[in-house]
């Protein structure tokens, strides 16, 4: 059950990043981006063209690929949602979904839709209190830890930050402080493009790359995002978790093939219960 | 009406008006008629792997046969490959076009169960020749008044023919993974009670769903419990994770699995790695690589002598059956030579591998038994095949090495 | 040649009501449907079981169909609509979907799984003889396809259809008025629901054989995409709308007749780009789709 129980922790680490993206984007831009999952799809296969085709070492291939992401997530900013910034929530929601089905065949147009993987070694497993372990699960726990810990302090201490959660909390009031909408929007899709990079990087290394891996994660993400708050990344961070190990956990009691069922019972029960999620703010629409 | 509302009608009417005229546009071809053929095959989707190399197949098959003067007096083959993404409504649409814009009345490919499954009232309605290189049992159950024809080996025996090699094998505790599908069922049905019968024990068994974030889980249990060997059916992109979950997982127990899933061409090991694929064991039905009829086929398609195709000698042999039914007929509607399927295929008559030479002796009015690329093309009343096999490898140091070929 | 187009007017017919649904209940009520695909499974499935299983004729199997799909679409609405807000409620329907997806090919003693369910039957199937079925069952798909029409139309212009809107525009002054906003929604996504229902029966007594492949994400694509260019909420544009998907996605196939270098595996992934660009851009550009709701006129005098 321990062992069960750090699988678990493993998968939550790895929806963790693109929970915090999810997180960050409903923050600042008030709707549930649907596109996240694709969009880790393409970070993905850019990372592999560069790693497996072009010969780069892993870790440099995904900075590339971050640093690439997060530009072309501005750029797919402008383009689609910039346009409709003042249709209301749905309307970018559904956008969101046209864009998710753009990318994920963009992917499929290019590598086709046979699974690939990274040019990396395999890890062979090390006993670590009686719990089997290897050491590209503690980079990813390592990898994602400290994605969380840099975005916390970039929250919470640096300008851009704060000048973050500003319009998060209330644009004209910002605004009215001389902190402009449009340049925090560029830097929130940066950053969740490089985080949702990052995500898609470790879903390749732990499943495989094709074109539905991110789209797999969707309600997963959706629900550890719920489950932590809309618009805390702690939360994110937490619910990430806390999904990861009972997903886990419930494998041990129900068919194995049901709990993609977990997150969406999550989601229930948070709603139900707690509609800010653990760590959000009570949701006040203005 | 206003000027929008004609903008768009203009524009539906064109676009219909094109849909509707583009058939009429392909028709370049004013010989003697020739002879449609329609070929749905899966080239995109879950199994688009495997489309291309059948395409490839019957496209060269068509070419031998028109080139060496065509059929029923000197009319050509002509083929509409289309792709059938894998899916069952598409594969149900193509039916439809093919039969009533091409007028085909032969259907050919159709890889996949839902394929087949959705196509198959389609051509008994329609009464045209439907031929499936797939493994569910379903497709030839029931009334098929002669026109459903399977080019592949029929799933249960594939559970049978794998137990047997099993019980050769020795493992005293097996633990089963199935992917939710519909040919892995009655395989892994089949393969449990026979495992059961033969006293050896089955320590877990489970299904899986495709396109799961994570298999972590499920190897976790089936391996956790230790057996000697893990049977796993199912297709890549599933086999790829759950692999390497195994491998960093530790785990010992030997692996067996299905070629489409260890091999796939090779994109299983491309994809894990040597080390990975140390070691898995897999099966097929295969063509007997040892007749005559594939080693033409392997001429045919221009490949190396010991490259093993799994599934496109079935559209070879689809096309060569087709044609030959047709000529001994003495017409193409398939009403008159889906009598003559099994005529052609299981003689008596002369044994010939070569689809040319094949037609010359049936126009000559001398019986034939052809033997194709893919198997010897003798078939059940009912639409199954018989005569095929399974091949057996294991994958060493990146290469699967052969190691047996059996019959159910 | 004629058969075809017959065919594929059956298979526009039953996709334009799937999208009539959807505008009922994105376009005129505002509650965007993500799993659309799961309940257009929901009401294919049970349309066929109460056929194979309980042994219904295909009249009842049909309302059978529509009366879950509509019990389950309430229920959703409900439990999340009383506690949320409709944010949440596009990423709850995505799950229900997928959810109803998943028991569809796991719950094999019910549905068969992957293997599907065979020999569905068709209204008066025995009754008319296979080669004039076709023309019959594009008379009957028709019929329906109007009738679904007309019917939204009434309650359009309805007093229910003004307490719709109204609801939509702002939920607050609606609530203020008096009226039970929660109600209302569940009653719309339920209406919704049958007609999903409606579109599931139709579909599987085209196909006679229905299997999970046959839902997968595109449907959704594609319903929203006919929505969106036919005008939200107005009912005869998303008739027209799914008519130009269908006609599209069929009439590509064709280009390849005409073009064979294009790569089918690639075709496939450029048509799904279509799709969405398509959607995206009728979103920014041409929102109002190309017919126009039916507003209510107030009459001064």
């Amino acid at each position: 059950m321990l062992q069960t129980a750090f699988n678990g922790v493993v998968t939550g680490v790895i929806m963790a990043l693109p929970a915090l993206a999810v997180t960050l984007l409903f923050g600042v831009l008030k709707f549930p981006n649907f596109a996240v999952g694709a969009m880790m799809t393409v970070a993905a296969y850019l990372a592999f063209a560069l790693n497996a085709q072009l010969g780069w070492p892993l870790a440099a291939a995904t900075v590339a690929a971050a640093v690439a992401m997060g530009a072309l997530c501005i750029g797919i900013d402008q383009l689609t949602f910039r346009p409709l910034r003042e249709r209301g929530a749905i309307t970018l929601m559904v956008a969101s979904l046209g864009l998710g089905f753009i990318l994920e065949n963009v992917a499929r147009f290019a590598y086709g839709n046979t699974a690939r993987s990274f040019a990396i070694e395999l890890a062979r497993p090390f006993r670590f209190a009686d719990v089997r372990m290897n050491h590209e699960q503690m980079i990813t726990i390592a990898v994602s830890s400290a994605a969380m810990i840099a975005m916390w302090v970039l929250l919470t201490r640096l300008p851009m930050g704060r000048a973050m959660r500003a319009v998060a909390d209330n644009p004209s009031l910002a605004l009215v402080r001389g902190i402009e909408s449009p340049r925090v929007i560029r830097w929130t899709w940066f950053l969740a493009g490089v985080l949702l990079a990052l995500g898609g990087v470790l879903i390749g290394m732990d499943r495989a790359l094709e074109p539905p891996m991110g789209s797999n994660y969707l309600i997963s993400v959706f629900g550890a995002a719920i489950l932590g708050g809309l618009g805390s990344p702690l939360g994110a961070f937490v619910g990430a978790l806390v999904i990861g190990v009972v997903s886990e956990l419930s494998t041990l009691v129900i068919a194995p093939n049901y709990r993609i069922g977990i997150p969406l019972l999550a989601i229930a029960v948070i709603l139900v219960f707690r509609p800010q999620g653990l760590f959000g703010q009570p949701y006040i629409r203005r | 009406m206003n000027r929008e509302r004609r903008k768009v009608i203009r524009s539906i009417g064109a676009a219909g008006a094109a849909t509707l005229g583009a058939p009429y546009l392909n028709l370049a071809h004013a010989q003697a008629t020739p002879i449609p053929i329609g070929v749905a095959l899966p080239l995109t989707g879950n199994a688009g792997a495997y489309g291309p190399d059948m395409a490839e197949a019957a496209k060269r098959t068509a070419e031998k046969i028109n080139s060496a003067g065509g059929i029923l007096g000197g009319r050509k083959l002509e083929l509409y490959i289309e792709d059938s993404e894998s899916s069952a409504a598409v594969a149900a649409n193509l039916s439809h076009k093919f039969i009533n814009v091409h007028k085909a009345q032969s259907l050919l490919g159709y890889w996949g169960t839902p394929e087949g499954m959705s196509s198959r009232p389609i051509a008994v309605q329609n009464k045209v020749v439907l031929m499936v290189s797939s493994a569910a049992n379903a497709i030839t159950e029931g009334d098929t008044q002669g026109y459903v024809w399977r080019f592949q080996m029929k799933a249960t025996d594939w559970g049978t023919v794998i137990s047997r090699a099993t019980l050769k094998l020795g493992f005293r505790s097996v633990g089963v993974m199935g992917l939710q599908n519909a040919f892995v069922l009655p395989i892994q049905k089949v393969f449990e009670e026979q495992m059961k019968a033969n006293g050896r024990k089955v320590v877990d068994s489970l299904i899986y769903n495709p396109e799961q974030p994570s298999y972590r889980a499920e190897v976790e249990r089936v391996f956790g419990k230790k057996p000697d060997a893990v049977y796993c059916f199912g297709l890549l992109p599933d086999f790829v994770s759950i692999m390497k979950e195994v491998y960093r997982g530790g785990f010992e127990s030997k692996v067996v699995a299905l070629s489409i899933m260890a091999d796939a061409e090779g994109k299983f090991v491309q994809a894990v790695g040597n080390k990975v694929a140390e070691g898995i064991r897999h099966f097929q039905p295969m063509p007997d690589v040892a007749a005559p009829g594939y080693k033409k086929f392997l001429k045919l398609m221009g490949a190396p002598a010991d490259r093993v195709f799994l599934f496109p000698p079935n559209t070879h042999d689809q096309i060569a059956i087709t044609a030959l039914a047709m000529e001994k007929a003495k017409s193409p509607m398939a009403v008159d030579w889906s009598k003559q399927i099994v005529a052609v295929g299981n003689g008596p008559g002369q044994e010939v591998d070569d689809v040319v030479e094949a037609l010359k002796l049936v126009r000559a009015g001398k019986p034939v038994n052809f033997q194709g690329a893919g198997s010897t093309c003798d078939f059940t009343p009912n639409g199954d095949q018989l005569g095929r096999g399974m091949g057996q490898w294991v994958i060493r140091n990146g290469k699967s090495e052969f190691v047996e070929y059996a019959k159910p | 040649m004629i058969s075809f187009l017959i065919l594929i007017g059956i298979v526009i017919c039953f996709s334009a009501i799937l999208a009539l649904a959807l505008n009922f209940q994105w376009g005129l009520g505002g509650m965007v449907n993500f799993g659309l695909t799961g309940f257009y499974a929901l009401g294919a499935y049970s349309s066929a079981l109460l056929m194979l299983k309980a042994g219904a004729n295909t009249f009842v199997a049909a309302l059978g169909a529509m009366a879950i799909v509509a019990a389950v679409c309430g229920l959703v609405a409900f439990v999340t609509l009383r506690v949320t807000e409709e944010d949440y409620f596009a990423i709850v329907t995505l799950g229900v979907g997928e959810m109803l997806r998943l028991v569809a090919l796991n719950e094999d003693w019910l549905t068969k799984g992957a293997l599907g369910l065979t020999g569905v039957p068709r209204p008066f199937g025995a009754a008319i003889p296979p080669q004039y079925y076709q023309y019959f069952l594009l008379a009957l798909a028709m019929t329906l396809l109007l009738a679904t029409l007309w019917f939204l139309g009434r309650l359009a212009r309805s007093p229910f259809g003004r307490l719709v809107r109204a609801v939509r525009e702002d939920d607050v002054v609606a609530a203020t008025l008096g009226k039970n906003v929660l109600w209302v929604r569940v009653r719309i996504f339920a209406i919704g629901g049958a007609i999903i229902g409606l579109a599931g029966s139709l579909h599987g007594f085209y196909y006679q054989y229905i299997d999970p492949t046959q839902f997968s994400n595109i449907v959704i694509a594609y319903a929203f995409m006919a929505v969106i260019a036919g005008g939200r909420g107005a009912h005869r544009g998303a008739i027209l709308g799914a008519a130009i998907v269908m006609l599209l996605l069929e009439g590509s196939r064709f280009l390849k007749d005409v073009i064979p270098a294009l790569d089918s595996d690639r075709l496939a992934a450029i048509r799904v780009i279509m799709i969405g660009a398509g959607l995206i851009l009728l979103l920014i550009y041409r929102p109002q789709g190309f017919f126009r709701e039916y507003r209510l006129r107030a009459d001064f005098k």
